[in-house]
């Protein structure tokens, strides 16, 4: 493929590993830098957008940026083994070279929610494409209303960012509740599924905008609960994801109705993708 | 009229295949399909659309995208070399305007497939009208004709002793320019034509998400993508890394990308492993919802070119004109 430079955006730029750190049970936080050269740099991008990352002889697979251009040039990149490119990711050392292809896909609409109180819903390795978020809101904490972070996984050693909550939680008029499904003995906070934390942290929709990601599940359930809590179709947010291949609109992968999860998306409001969202269950 | 002897028709042919890949309608041992020829003479004249369309030639089956050699540290990637020049002759219609989908994705909605568009640029489109209209061939319910010469750079008609000819595009006229042509009173005898059914308007087909129908219709899907594969517009492909034979001390590989179905299992899945079409039901409708909502919307034009080949291809008798026909039934 080509752009309007002549680059390929199905040509992987090349990359080197420059951290592999464990957040969670079989989760790493991957730091990846562009090799200087011939290769153009990787572009500013913005929270929301995805990139390819390759293993090299082993495969392609999309992964929530989450980092911002902000805090500086490394991506990074949130990979919870699963599959065979997953591992192959899990298995590079520092300093390893791998492929990147992005950014891609769009972007939250970071301007319209100025001034609006921003509720981030994240499940499981679902968190990592709303970091960017969080700390874009934390960056430039003024433009903000109210964060309320409510972030969930199955247990707590699949919970992700945990080094960040201190700050996240220091930061003005920002809250963070978590959940875990089955707690272990160390565990002080909520026991029970998101939409239980949802429940009992009962968010007002007035001025706000809820962002959510996680398992299709969790989506589904969350977003029929807030719609009862009274938030509208145009504040209710999304980020979805597929098994994609191209992530530029050719290879047919990640369609959701009539629309893309690749250019349409990966980020939607209920307003757009509201009825699509049982038949992704 | 213009037109072009058999015998010169021939030569030309055969001065064509001396200096490229020359495709046209072969006899195979199981149908004609089209096929590299070195020689008119071995062009197959008297069938029907051939068993396959000509997408294969466009957009392979499978295809390296890229190749990736690991020296130790270093990777070095090598994209793969521009088209050899090729022209597809006895293209049909269907087939022609199944190109023309194809590029609607791929060549005019942003970013250009570099693969493709090296493809297209260096494939010359010589149709040749259909006699009439086979068995499960549709194209008038798409807009089409079993003579129709939109979409080729040349467009010849049989008739016998002499084609009658005509060139579409500037591609065209210069391709021609040089060749023994007559201009002959009267007009090309247009082809026969059947009466087919109706197929429902998109809106219909949108309308028809919710229909109990295409569960019982899953029900009989295999899922086998035979439908996908013999489909002249169906170009969903899947990605992967496969690795090649490498000298001592290296690992190298290739990307290859392969045709791919929506209607396969596990092709919607996300990444935790969940499958929001896991029935074959909501797979089959995502494919003809593609064909005539969803295309349509991303790329401009429907993705159905009426050749009927998914009719012939299925093995439990689905069949797009049946589903559309009883979609329509409830419409009204």
């Amino acid at each position: 493929m080509s752009t309007a430079d002549g680059a390929d955006p199905m040509y992987p730029l090349l990359g080197r590993l420059v951290s592999s750190r464990d957040m969670g049970r079989e989760i790493k936080l991957l730091g990846v830098k562009l090799l200087n050269g011939t290769q153009p740099p990787f572009p500013a991008y913005a929270p929301g957008q995805f990139a390819f990352l390759s293993a090299f002889g082993i495969g392609e697979a999309p992964f929530g940026l989450a980092s911002t251009t902000e805090r500086g040039e490394v991506l990074e990149f949130a990979v919870q083994r699963l599959g065979s490119v997953t591992t192959g990711l899990h298995e590079l050392a520092e300093g390893d070279a791998l492929g990147v292809r992005g950014p891609l896909g769009n972007t939250f609409p970071m301007e319209a929610f100025q001034h609006k109180n921003l509720l981030v819903l994240g499940g499981g390795i679902g968190g990592a494409p709303l970091r960017p978020v969080i700390h874009s809101v934390l960056d430039h904490r003024q433009d903000y209303g109210q964060l309320t972070i409510l972030w969930a996984a199955r247990h707590p050693s699949l919970l992700i960012f945990r080094d960040e909550y201190e700050s996240w939680r220091a930061a003005p008029h920002t809250e963070l509740h978590l959940t875990v499904d089955e707690a272990d003995a160390a565990w002080d906070h909520h026991v029970g599924l998101m939409t239980d934390l949802v429940r009992q942290v009962a968010p007002s929709a007035a001025n706000t905008v809820a962002i959510t990601c996680g398992p299709p599940i969790m989506i589904y359930h969350v977003d029929k609960l807030l719609s009862e809590l009274g938030f509208a179709p145009e504040q209710r947010y999304v980020t979805l994801e597929a098994r994609m291949h191209c992530g530029l609109g050719k290879c047919g992968r990640c369609n959701m109705g009539e629309l893309l999860v690749c250019r349409d998306g990966p980020v939607f409001s209920m307003a757009q993708v509201g009825n699509f969202l049982e038949s992704y269950l | 009229m213009k037109t072009l002897s058999r015998e010169n028709l021939n030569l030309w042919l055969d001065g064509l295949a001396a200096q490229q890949s020359l495709i046209a309608p072969h006899l195979e041992a199981q149908g004609v399909f089209y096929r590299p020829v070195q020689r008119a003479q071995e062009i197959a004249w008297e069938a029907d659309r051939p068993a396959l369309s000509a997408k294969e030639f466009l957009f392979p089956p499978s295809e390296r995208l890229l190749k990736v050699e690991k020296r130790g540290p270093d990777i070095r990637l090598e994209v793969s070399p521009s088209a050899a020049p090729q022209a597809i002759f006895g293209l049909r219609p269907c087939d022609a305007r199944g190109i023309r989908v194809m590029d609607a994705a791929f060549l005019e909605t942003p970013p250009i497939d570099s693969q493709y568009a090296s493809r297209r640029e260096n494939t010359l489109l010589l149709g040749l009208a259909c006699r009439s209209m086979g068995a499960s061939c549709f194209c008038t319910i798409m807009g089409l004709a079993p003579d129709d010469p939109r979409d080729m750079d040349v467009m010849f008609t049989d008739r016998g002793p002499t084609l009658a000819v005509q060139a579409l595009t500037p591609r065209g006229e210069a391709l021609l320019a040089g060749l023994p042509i007559v201009e002959e009173p009267g007009e090309v005898e247009p082809a026969s034509r059947r009466e087919v059914g109706g197929l429902p308007t998109a809106e219909a087909w949108k309308e028809s998400f919710g229909d109990a129908r295409w569960a019982k219709h899953g029900e009989r899907c295999l899922s086998c993508r035979l439908c996908a594969y013999v489909c002249p517009t169906c170009r969903c492909y899947d990605v992967r890394d496969e690795a090649l034979p490498s000298p001592p001390g290296e690992a190298h590989f290739e990307r290859l990308r392969a045709w791919d179905s929506c209607t396969r299992e596990g092709y919607r899945l996300t990444a935790g492993g969940h499958n929001p079409r896991a029935a074959a039901g909501s797979r089959l409708r995502n494919r003809l919802l593609c064909k005539f909502v969803y295309y349509p919307h991303q790329y401009g034009p429907a993705a159905c070119t009426g050749c009927g080949r998914c009719l012939d291809a299925c093995p439990v008798n689905l069949d797009l004109l049946e589903i559309g026909g009883a979609l329509q039934e409830a419409a009204q």
